[in-house]
């Protein structure tokens, strides 16, 4: 057992309310600079839509992730000798057209300009050129489903379903998906990296771009199957979500998590177990890999598990935040988060808890799965998305979710906690009531303490700042 | 060319630009450790540059190889191995030509790219014109010399480069040398001494421990302790 401390993150997708509020201060403090203005480490797109890049779930365009076969893992857009004979021009990059061109105003015509019968109006000119230009898509640009009756059919989650059934009005269904850097256990950017530039960090996994090492060679763009690498037009390099570590390192959150009025989401860190991490990868069926990932998660609170950490040198500190940890529960105890697309094999460690819908008709049903085949998002949509197609763990995290509102409304409003519920069959596991209490607390409550358990990182050697300048990421 | 002007350009001048060469490396790496990189302009224009940019490299790496093995390795090293001259010129002129026809529709695609493309000219630098101009000028000669002038340079021109190499300097070498060969060699030296200031740097970083460095690499922090 190598054991390995992994920061991850947990948005609860059925209170996300789509309000951008946790891209701005990431936009704000990270991203606003010259070759950079295009860039959004954190973006909230609308679901079902093909998103920000242009099709950034289909890799029959970008080639991102890993492939496997026979159980050996490799770079699904080819591996080493066929990289660097075409690095003089990447095939599977994106054009920043499929991101956005970016744009500002004149503002200053507004004020000069001379009086006139009609307000003065301004024209979007281009970041890049200066010139006047057509504004064509962005970070958000199918809002609330803003032209997906055209974009949709291109969103590979409805793979087994009819997409256009759902595209229209009386069936459309929507729900917001909050993305940045998933930092992968076995992330694709570092493993397309030629010069070796991008590594993780081994004592939280977050995932970097070494500055002083990037020579710009863009595999990483996309290698990435999420697209959240993003390349500097100015500078020359790679650029991506930095986990805001100067911040997590002093044991506070993340700008887009700090900031989310919805308390959707959940920082923390797990422990793994680092030799199963092949074994996660690899599986011949997709459907595996979340199972398998879960599998490689370590009880915090198991003695053994606490023995053999303390034998590794994981500090007390750590520990302590591991067993403390949100995103544990919510990943691994419970389990009602599931990773992005587990099927690109990158073992991604910002998971999601799937959102539960209006249903479609007003049912009296007390049958959990026929109550499910009644919801607006069609779970099979769902499972593309968050469980390479498995329904399985889908249903279960929504039966929970389901469970837990029936049980609190039994307990809260009728004054008598229908214990029934706990004992409904097709959950996994059983849940008590202290359970479903602590589960109502973190999801429904959700203080800050409660949602951001961050151990500090051991301050770093002063001496060593300025020859290290640019190693984490940004210069 | 008077005696005073030839040892300027085949004793001096080399030299000079030599000394730029590598302390302008040293300086630029300390210095602007930024902006060592390909600077590549894929990510504004895509598919304007495919063409273009994979001729110029494979030509660039052909022209560089042909150099590099005719130029520095002498030919009774060749003779050993049983390439005579004559069978080393053939070979010589055959992937000079090749060479040259990859990269100088190379250098004229990128030029004209960088020209008319609105993204990519305004993201451009006086360097990068510069630079495209220069390797222009000397891989339009080189194509020059392989087509018009076949003059044979393994007992001329070759010792004259290994003799500054090895620090001997012998101008005599190059003094029956004709006029096209010498305004290439000169211009490729001024184009070695303008090569740290420019994008070329990236040359020096080609990601050749990629072919068997592990694929995920993990890191720890300077000061870090434990997992």
């Amino acid at each position: 057992m190598k054991i390995k401390t992994q920061m991850t993150m947990v948005l609860n997708l059925d209170k996300c309310l789509g309000c951008h509020t946790c891209s701005i201060p990431c936009k704000n403090v990270w991203t606003s600079r010259t070759g950079a203005e295009y860039m959004w480490l954190n973006n909230v797109e609308t679901k079902p839509g093909i998103g920000y890049p242009k099709n950034w779930e289909d890799q029959g365009i970008y080639k991102g992730g890993w492939t496997a076969k026979n159980g050996k893992l490799s770079p699904a857009a080819g591996g080493r000798l066929q990289k660097l004979s075409r690095i003089f021009n990447n095939p599977d990059l994106p054009q920043i057209d499929a991101y956005y061109e970016p744009w500002d105003y004149d503002y200053g015509s507004l004020v000069t300009s001379p009086v006139k019968k009609h307000q003065p109006a301004i024209q979007p000119r281009s970041q890049i050129t200066g010139q006047s230009m057509k504004i064509q898509w962005g970070p958000n640009w199918e809002d609330d489903l803003a032209g997906v009756c055209e974009t949709g059919t291109a969103d590979t989650n409805f793979s087994g379903l009819d997409a256009q059934q759902y595209l229209e009005f009386e069936q459309a269904f929507m729900f917001y998906l909050p993305r940045l850097c998933e930092h992968c256990i076995n992330p694709a950017c570092v493993a397309s990296c030629p010069s070796g530039a991008l590594y993780k960090r081994d004592e939280d996994g977050i995932v970097l771009v070494d500055q002083a090492r990037c020579r710009g060679w863009r595999y990483c763009v996309s290698g990435c199957p999420y697209k959240k690498v993003y390349f500097n037009w100015k500078t020359g390099t790679s650029e991506k979500c930095i986990f805001c570590y100067p911040r997590t390192e002093s044991g506070m959150t993340t700008l887009c998590s700090a900031s989310c009025v919805g308390r959707i989401r959940y920082v923390g860190v797990i422990l793994y177990d680092a030799e199963r991490i092949s074994r996660a990868a690899s599986p011949a069926d997709p459907k595996d890999i979340y199972p398998a990932l879960v599998d490689m998660m370590l009880d915090p609170n198991d003695p053994k598990v606490i023995d053999e950490a303390e034998k590794q040198g994981i500090s007390q500190g750590v520990l302590k935040a591991a067993q403390n940890s949100p995103t544990d529960k919510l990943m691994r105890k419970w389990p009602l988060a599931l990773p992005l697309h587990p099927e690109y094999r990158t073992l991604p460690m910002v998971w999601y808890v799937p959102p539960l819908s209006p249903l479609q008709t007003g049912t009296e049903n007390e049958n959990p799965d026929e109550v499910l085949a009644d919801m607006r998002i069609p779970i099979k949509y769902l499972a593309n998305l968050l469980a390479a197609g498995d329904e399985a763990p889908v249903r279960r995290s929504l039966k929970y979710l389901m469970a837990l509102r029936a049980y609190m409304r039994s307990l809260r409003l009728e004054k008598t906690p229908d214990k029934s519920i706990l004992d409904q069959t097709g959950l996994d596991e059983k849940l008590d009531e202290a359970a479903i209490l602590e589960i109502y607390d973190l999801l429904a409550i959700a203080k800050h303490k409660d949602r951001f358990v961050i151990p500090t990182a051991p301050a770093p050697d002063q001496a060593d700042m300025r020859m290290t300048q640019g190693e984490k990421g940004f210069e | 060319m008077s005696g005073f002007i030839h040892i300027l350009g085949f004793i001096v001048f080399p030299y000079i630009a030599l000394t730029i060469f590598v302390l302008g490396h040293a300086w630029r790496y300390i210095t602007d450790w930024k902006r060592w990189n390909a600077a590549s302009s894929q990510f504004l224009h895509k598919d304007s540059l495919k063409g273009g940019i994979t001729i110029f490299h494979w030509g660039a790496l052909l022209t560089l190889l042909g150099h590099a093995g005719g130029m520095l390795i002498p030919q009774r090293i060749y003779d050993v191995f049983g390439v005579n001259a004559a069978a080393h010129n053939f070979m010589a002129h055959w992937a000079g030509l090749v060479a040259g026809l990859l990269m100088v529709p190379g250098v004229i695609w990128l030029l004209v790219r960088r020209v008319r493309q609105d993204r990519i000219a305004a993201n451009t630098s006086v360097h990068d014109y510069v630079l495209l101009g220069m390797l222009l000028i000397v891989s339009g000669l080189g194509l020059y010399n392989v087509i018009f002038t076949h003059y044979d340079v393994l007992y001329s021109v070759a010792p004259w480069i290994r003799s500054i190499v090895v620090l001997a300097p012998n101008p005599a070498l190059m003094a029956p040398v004709p006029v096209s060969y010498k305004l290439h060699i000169l211009s490729a030296f001024l184009l070695l001494a303008y090569s740290p200031f420019t994008r070329l740097v990236h040359i020096w970083s080609a990601p050749v421990t990629y072919l068997y460095r592990s694929y995920v690499i993990f890191r720890k922090s300077p000061g870090a302790k434990g997992a």
